[in-house]
Order: C-alpha cells, then sequence, then structure tokens
C-alpha cells in the first residue's frame, strides 16, 4: 500500500547539521521525515517557494531534459528504509511506455515539484518511523529551528 | 532548444577535460580547472559552488556513492529513453557567467538543453562524452594572466591540510 503526501515543510537540523523534508499525508495523521544535505535541501526549498532562478538548476536542468523527450514524471514514490537511507522510485511515462527508475528521494521530490507530480510513500516506511525516538526529538525541537517554509 | 549544429568557424569548438578542482579558501566555491585535450597549453577556470564542484569532484575521481547522485540520475534516464548524451559545449559567456548546452541525440534528431556548465560537465563526466569550449568563447574570456593567477593559487597548495608555521 502507498500513501499520497505532501510537502509541508523543511527545517534544519541542528543536531546533525542536515536538513529534514518533512512530507504529511491528507489527514495529517501521518508524518514521514527525510534528512538531506544543505544543496538537496536548496534544491526543494526552491521549487516550494516557486523561486525561478536566473540560470536553470540541476532539476530545472533534469526537467528540461525530460521535457525534451515528451517525458512526463508521473509520480514519484518513497519506497525503502534501510540504514538511515531512503530509497524512492520515479515513474516516468515516455512514448506510452512506463519506466521506473531509482533515486534519491531528495532528488525524486526536488523533481516531483518541478513537474506538479504526486508523492507517495509506501506505507511500510511511514510506520517505521513512526518511533518514538523521533517524536521525542522532534518535541525537543526549539521554535527558533524551525525555518519560515514550516507550515 | 534548437538542433543546430555548430558549423562555421566563429562557432568552431576545442576539446577540453576536466584537469582538477581547486577549493577556494574561506569562500563557499570551487573552481573547476578545465585543460586542453590536444598538446597547447591552456587551462580555462570556472567558478561554481561547493556542491556542485563536490559532484564534478565525485565524477572526476569516479567515486561510488551508495545511492545515485543527481548527475547519475539524469544519466540513468537518458539510458532509460535510450538518449545518448553526445557532448557537452560551453557556448556563452554574458556578464561573467558561462552557458553551456548539452548535446543529446535519439532516433537521428539532436537537440540542445541549456544548463549551467556545472551540470554539463558533471554530466559529461558520468557519460563520458567530450567537453567543448567554442573559441568565441576562449576569445572572449577574461583577460587577466589566469595561468599566472592559478599558479599563485597552486603555490599555496590548496587542498593540503594547513600546517601552523613554527
Amino acid at each position: 500500500m502507498i500513501t499520497q503526501m505532501h510537502i509541508k515543510g523543511l527545517m534544519f537540523d541542528p543536531y546533525n547539521n542536515a536538513y529534514i523534508v518533512v512530507l504529511r499525508d491528507e489527514e495529517e495523521s501521518e508524518m514521514l521525515p527525510i534528512w538531506v544535505g544543505k544543496s538537496e535541501a536548496g534544491a526543494i526549498s526552491m521549487a516550494m517557494e516557486n523561486v525561478t532562478p536566473p540560470r536553470p538548476m540541476t532539476h530545472d536542468f533534469m526537467k528540461s531534459f525530460l521535457d525534451a523527450y515528451n517525458a512526463k514524471v508521473i509520480s514519484v514514490v518513497i519506497t525503502d528504509l534501510s540504514e538511515h537511507t531512503y530509497f524512492a522510485k520515479i515513474h516516468l511515462m515516455y512514448e506510452d511506455s512506463e519506466y521506473t527508475v531509482d533515486a534519491r528521494p531528495s532528488d525524486a521530490i526536488a523533481l516531483a515539484l518541478r513537474c506538479n507530480a504526486p508523492v507517495f510513500a509506501n506505507d511500510t516506511v511511514i510506520t517505521k518511523q513512526s518511533s518514538e525516538e523521533l517524536e521525542q526529538w522532534l518535541e525537543n525541537l526549539k521554535p527558533e529551528d524551525f525555518g519560515k517554509l514550516d507550515s | 532548444m534548437s538542433t543546430a549544429n555548430p558549423s562555421n568557424a566563429h562557432d568552431s569548438l576545442i576539446e577540453y577535460r576536466v584537469d582538477r578542482i581547486l577549493e577556494e579558501a574561506n569562500t563557499d566555491t570551487r573552481i573547476v580547472v578545465l585543460a586542453r585535450q590536444d598538446s597547447a597549453i591552456d587551462t580555462f577556470p570556472i567558478w561554481v559552488g561547493a556542491a556542485e564542484g563536490n559532484a564534478i569532484k565525485l565524477a572526476l575521481d569516479a567515486t561510488l556513492t551508495p545511492r545515485p547522485m543527481s548527475h547519475d540520475l539524469i544519466r540513468s534516464f537518458a539510458e532509460h529513453l535510450n538518449v545518448i548524451i553526445q557532448r557537452i559545449v560551453i557556448a556563452d559567456v554574458k556578464s561573467s557567467t558561462y552557458y553551456a548546452t548539452v548535446h543529446v541525440y535519439n532516433k537521428g534528431v539532436e537537440r540542445t538543453i541549456d544548463a549551467r556548465p556545472s551540470d554539463a560537465i558533471s554530466l559529461a563526466l558520468r557519460a563520458h562524452c567530450p567537453i567543448y569550449i567554442t573559441q568565441d568563447v576562449l576569445a572572449r574570456r577574461s583577460s587577466t594572466n589566469l595561468d599566472a593567477w592559478l599558479a599563485k593559487i597552486d603555490s599555496k597548495d590548496i587542498g593540503a591540510p594547513e600546517v601552523q608555521e613554527t
């Protein structure tokens, strides 16, 4: 089973010097945080804020590449979590065939936002994340740890 | 986007390779040093961001990452779509910003895609395709003595751990 997720925000994790992309389901009953690096967070934040940079950023170029061949991003799915690394799949439609491409969730999300494609997560991934440790960690976050993008 | 193939002499292409990546001390930038592929000696530096420089360095060092990086993903898309990445060209410079084009080929049609040089170079190294600079860009680059400047940078032994002199 997969659940559609919405990208709610990005926040800085001062303990790990990384960023967290926060995904929530439609009812906002489930939450999926994904730790990403600084440049990956930048690529996601630019798309969330609808910033048009003077030159195409990496994922804008990625989209240009797909657009050049009329390949459409149908959806992306966060599929697996192992050793704290998430796996994602990008589903492409090209010339009446569907292709599934392995990707990091950060790339998949940065691309999905630019292509207006839905983001899904495997239910197993969401379950794995609802650990006490994480909730505690989030509770301890101070308001100033939240970026302006967080809603 | 166009399918034009550079043909006139003004646009003739000179092949370069990535020679090395320099870290600029105290700034979040990297310098990608391209060197002329043929026997002529010339270097062509391009300033890029730290993340972009690191993406190029990973490919230059043929570092295997546990997960595909962004340009590995683009290459993967190309493979799935049966698109050949033929070459990249640093084709223009405006207000000290270089513009690159990625030339892709599929089913007898060549297309060019606009890109930043850092993305184009990062992809070229992963797709094992040649890197070109147009004569026009080479002629219009900054007139300061870049080689002398680079020699100075090299003499500072960038990349080596800083040693306190006693």
